[in-house]
């Protein structure tokens, strides 16, 4: 290296050298913060995960297992339910937009602080604090297609009587009335992460585009929108995680899933095998089976997280 | 434009607002019954006893003496007050270093761990449970309240980590650079700057983890089986058999069941506001 | 010399402590049980907690704990239990094949009651092993229970129905008289005691089975000598699926909520039940109700389902199995037996009587000749009732055939493993 080439590299040598002890600590910094994270979900929750996927090729009932291989997934995928019972997931999962796409609105609807706001949004996460249970009783009695079934009288009300719908009692339809409690549900826990989120946008920039003079819809679309985007695919994972692996107590009491395999997700065909009828290890199987299936469809939405704005 | 143009404009103006919140308010006030209705209904059928609840009509305190005569309301609720709590106390704290650590240091491996995290929330929790089970029965965990917290602990912090390291990336960097020029290292940062910040979010983990870690009956079930740890969520279960569902008794354990969480969230969401109308002000 | 006596005198106190302390310890060694039931808070549970007071009173040296745990869930975490080793000395037990499918981890109780003491109950053969009683008692039944039909006097009367039907074509001739008198004859929907919703087809689907087979017949639909596809079933489940669509019933079958008010309210003149909400009816409508026994036959009804659905079994992990089985034979005693009619139950043991007129009149049906029955959902296989509990009541909701719903559950029963359906009950 000539004596001009090296009084050249001489800022960047500097700029290195300042750049890599702190680079370091920023390494340094992250492994240990992590690591209690790492701990927790590495010993209580990857071995048992672990363990679901050693016992997913077993026919284990509890007690003792066999290793039957891959004769496990054949068999899972040539019983008939189960075809029915994933048809159920994929329609589930056009549930999914809405209920991020409500909540989303009416976030934004309270953000603009019109008097009350306050009240309504408490209001609107109070259901979330409601037990299953009793979401589900309610729901069966809002879908009554007798007399006393809300829905049936709402309609009466607005002149819709002569439309008599009885979804809990037909195979497809039953799928339909859960996914509409589903959506009911998960709203105030979206609306909540709605407006966390929120708050880390700088009021200033809302004043800097009331002061250009642009409306509230013009706001929203591109201004709020952009910038919450991370948040809308988290919402949507979550809401997707909740509807492929949490409403079992709801099915439960609901439809007991069904009738027939109408309402049976792949979640409630899991507690069934598993715990109804001590079939652990299909239970095992369908449960990674369930776990494709969630990642694959979250994939294109965590990379969407990733990117940078 | 003339003067009376200008004044009609502003009529007009003044006219479209007033409709706009006027929809709003309908809404906004109808998603309102929608949400109100089963608080309505627990506590309509919890003041019948069980013959009133069968004809439909009347009122009664009976269910509610029998209730607490029946399970150990306050026992229960106080197991799961200390259960909860302490469950939360650990995934915040898990969550916010592991937030900070891959939202805002992004070290070399962060994207893999962070993969991982969000992936150990998509095995379905009945898959796993029994192998979880039998480990912690295995080391003595079972009818013992940090079994349980162990338990719920691991169970909410993906989730938890999963919502921070997004809250965390959203941040900005200024602050975090001015900070580091100051001559703070990072680990001052996190606790200086960034957990103030986050205050909003760790609001927001807490009143979501309560709910859910609180509801949870499967976990109660199989890690605290003795009635003197028992949660009242697990409690309210033991109330039905196989042929009597004491309606109007479960309506009423619902009711005090839902109580606590709706306290949590109305002291919480005063934190919650204080993020949303202080914005980002430095 | 002194520190000789003194250290002796104070062995000697010492082995006399000592020995005063074993003594004392020697008559108050104290057993401590556990004891698992699902009760909830109804009657079951009332019997329970005296019967374990009488039995403490009686000995006074073993102490129960007797712990309620939740109903749904509660045979997932006896296996955990059983799992982990923490299960309880004594647990509530459904009998039929749901005992016989814990087997393994309860104890036989072969050794410890005699074929006369057996006789004594109703049904042991099927709380036994292989529902042989020769083979070893496994549950010892705390009640007697029926599935049972009821129906309100006032109504028949006002709609002109003179006798209470007893095969099919009386039973549509009598529905079609109820309806004319716009009263619902009879009423399905979310059933109330269930813990989930939609009616419970296996009510019905015993009485129908009781029109076809015997009861030692029963068992060919466990081995599968005798297909869920046999046409006198499927003609039989097709008139049975076919009342919604014939006006016997209300429209929404599968759904609707509080059958029982309604029954209760005089809105339907019959509802298929069972024994545990006899109180609850003969408390609101006196004596305009009385039971009947549901006539989904061609010929007339024989069978009524009088069947003692749960009892007490003991663990084989119990370190107390001799003072556990010292509370089963408890059960047995005119003591126990008085305490259970208390509460409202229906006694097991042969010679007493229930409290409740209802009851009795239930009892009378098999004094008087009618053969007894079991719950047919206590003896056939648990994932064929699952598979059965879903496509027949989507039958009964009009949605497929009876013969296409028999034949899922005849493709559950041939999908299990061959000792699933082998000769020996498992």
């Amino acid at each position: 290296m000539t004596v001009q080439e090296a009084a050249a590299e001489l800022p960047n040598a500097r700029r290195r050298a300042r750049r890599s002890p702190l680079a370091a600590q920023r390494q340094r910094m992250g492994i240990l913060f992590t690591l209690p994270v790492a701990a927790l979900i590495g010993s209580l929750l990857l071995i048992p995960i672990g363990q679901t996927f050693y016992y997913s090729f077993t026919n284990w009932d509890g007690f003792t297992s066999q290793w039957i291989g891959f004769a496990a997934y054949r068999h899972l995928f040539n019983t008939p339910e189960f075809v029915t019972v994933l048809e159920n997931n994929a329609v589930m999962v056009l549930a999914i937009p809405i209920a991020v796409a409500l909540p989303l609105g009416v976030a934004f609807l309270l953000n603009t602080h019109i008097r009350g706001w306050r009240f309504f949004r408490s209001v609107f996460f109070l259901p979330t604090a409601v037990s299953w249970v009793v979401i589900a009783f309610v729901a069966r009695r809002f879908f009554d297609p007798d007399k006393q079934g809300v829905l049936r009288s709402l309609l009466d009300h607005t002149g819709l009587g002569f439309w008599h719908p009885d979804l809990l009692g037909h195979e497809h339809s039953a799928l339909l009335a859960v996914m509409i409690t589903f959506v009911w549900s998960v709203f105030g826990t979206n609306m909540i992460i709605f407006l966390a989120g929120m708050s880390t946008i700088d009021q200033e920039i809302y004043d800097a585009a009331k002061v250009d003079g642009a409306g509230s819809f013009t706001v929203l679309v591109r201004i709020t929108f952009p910038l919450l985007k991370r948040f809308v695919s988290f919402a949507f994972i979550i809401s997707l995680i909740t509807a492929f692996s949490a409403l079992f107590s709801l099915i439960i009491v609901m439809t007991n899933g069904g009738p027939g395999y109408g309402s049976t997700t792949l979640e409630f065909f899991i507690y069934e095998k598993a715990f109804t009828e001590s079939n652990f290890g299909v239970g095992a199987t369908a449960g990674v089976v369930l776990f494709v299936l969630v990642f694959a469809v979250s994939m294109p939405l965590l990379r969407l997280l990733r990117s940078d704005d | 434009m003339s003067a009376l143009e200008w004044v009609e404009r502003q009529r007009g103006d003044v006219w479209r607002r007033r409709t706009g919140r006027a929809l709003t308010y309908l809404v906004l006030f109808a998603v309102t019954a929608i949400m109100l209705y089963p608080f309505w209904l627990m506590g309509q059928m919890s003041f019948r006893s069980l013959p009133q609840y069968y004809l439909g009509k009347g009122f009664s305190l009976t269910t509610w003496h029998d209730l607490f005569a029946a399970l150990p309301i306050g026992r229960e609720m106080l197991n799961s007050t200390l259960i909860t709590l302490c469950s939360i106390a650990v995934i915040l704290a898990v969550s916010t270093t592991g937030g900070y650590a891959l939202g805002t240091l992004r070290y070399r491996l962060s994207s893999l761990v962070f993969l991982i995290v969000v992936c150990s929330m998509m095995v379905p929790m009945q898959s796993m449970i029994i192998p979880e089970y039998i480990n912690l029965a295995r080391l003595g965990f079972i009818n013992h309240y940090y079994g349980a917290i162990a338990v719920y602990s691991a169970l909410g912090a993906p989730f938890a980590t999963f919502l921070m390291t997004t809250y965390f990336r959203r941040l900005p960097e200024d602050v975090i650079e001015a900070a580091l020029i100051d001559g703070l290292g990072y680990g001052s940062v996190f606790f200086r700057i960034m957990l103030p910040l986050a205050v909003p979010a760790i609001a927001t983990v807490a009143v979501l983890q309560f709910i859910q870690i609180w509801d949870d009956l499967l976990v109660g079930l199989l890690f605290l089986q003795t009635p003197a740890h028992r949660t009242i969520t697990v409690g309210l279960e033991t109330i039905p058999a196989q042929h009597f569902q004491n309606f109007p008794m479960e309506m009423a354990g619902s009711l005090v069941s839902a109580l606590p969480a709706v306290v949590v969230f109305l002291v919480f969401q005063r934190y919650l506001i204080r993020g949303l109308t202080m914005g980002m002000s430095k | 010399m002194r520190r000789i006596i003194i250290g002796g005198a104070a062995l000697a106190a010492v082995a006399v402590l000592a020995a005063a302390a074993y003594g004392a310890a020697g008559s108050s060694r104290s057993v401590t049980l556990t004891l698992w039931h699902n009760y909830g808070t109804g009657g079951n549970a009332v019997a329970t907690k005296n019967l374990v007071a009488a039995f403490q009173k009686q000995n006074p040296d073993i102490k129960i704990n007797v712990v309620s745990q939740p109903g749904g869930n509660y045979f997932q975490l006896l296996q955990a239990a059983w799992i982990a080793h923490t299960a309880p000395d004594l647990s509530v037990q459904w009998t039929g094949l749901f005992d016989t499918k814990y087997e393994k981890q309860l104890l036989n109780l072969k050794q410890y009651f005699t074929p006369a003491e057996l006789a004594k109950i109703n049904g042991a053969k099927w709380s036994s092993s292989n529902f042989n009683p020769a083979q070893g008692l496994l549950v010892m039944p705390l009640e007697n229970q029926f599935y049972m039909g009821f129906y309100n006097k006032a109504l028949f009367k006002k709609a002109g129905v003179t006798s209470v039907p007893t095969n099919w074509t009386q039973l549509f001739a009598a529905c079609t008289k109820l309806k004319n008198a716009g009263i619902t004859p009879i009423v399905y929907g979310a059933d109330p005691q269930a813990i989930g919703p939609s009616p419970y087809p296996y009510y019905d689907l015993s009485y129908i089975a009781s029109g076809l087979f015997s009861p030692a017949q029963l068992k060919g639909l466990y081995t599968g000598s005798t297909p869920w596809t046999a046409p006198a079933l499927v003609k039989a489940v097709s008139n049975w699926a076919s009342m919604p669509k014939k006006g016997c019933t209300n429209s929404d079958v599968l759904t609707k909520t509080n059958i029982l008010g309604a029954f209760m309210k005089g809105q339907a003149a019959m509802i298929v039940d069972g024994n545990w909400d006899t109180a609850t009816l003969r408390e609101a409508m006196g004596a305009k109700v009385a039971p009947f026994l549901p006539p989904f036959t061609d010929h007339p009804q024989h069978g009524v389902v009088q069947y003692s659905g749960d009892g007490f079994a003991v663990s084989k992990q119990s370190s107390h199995q001799k003072e556990a089985v010292q509370f089963l034979r408890f059960l047995m005693s005119p003591t126990a037996q008085h305490i259970i009619a208390a509460a409202g139950l229906i006694p097991d043991i042969r010679g007493y009587s229930a409290t409740n007129p209802l009851a009795n009149q239930m009892l009378a049906f098999a004094k008087s000749g009618k053969i007894a029955y079991p719950m047919i959902d206590n003896v056939i296989q648990g994932d064929v009732v699952t598979t059965g509990m879903k496509q027949l009541d989507a039958a009964l909701g009009g949605n497929i055939s009876a013969e296409a719903a028999l034949k899922s559950m005849k493709q559950t029963h041939d999908a299990l493993p061959a000792e699933q359906r082998g000769p020996v009950y498992h």
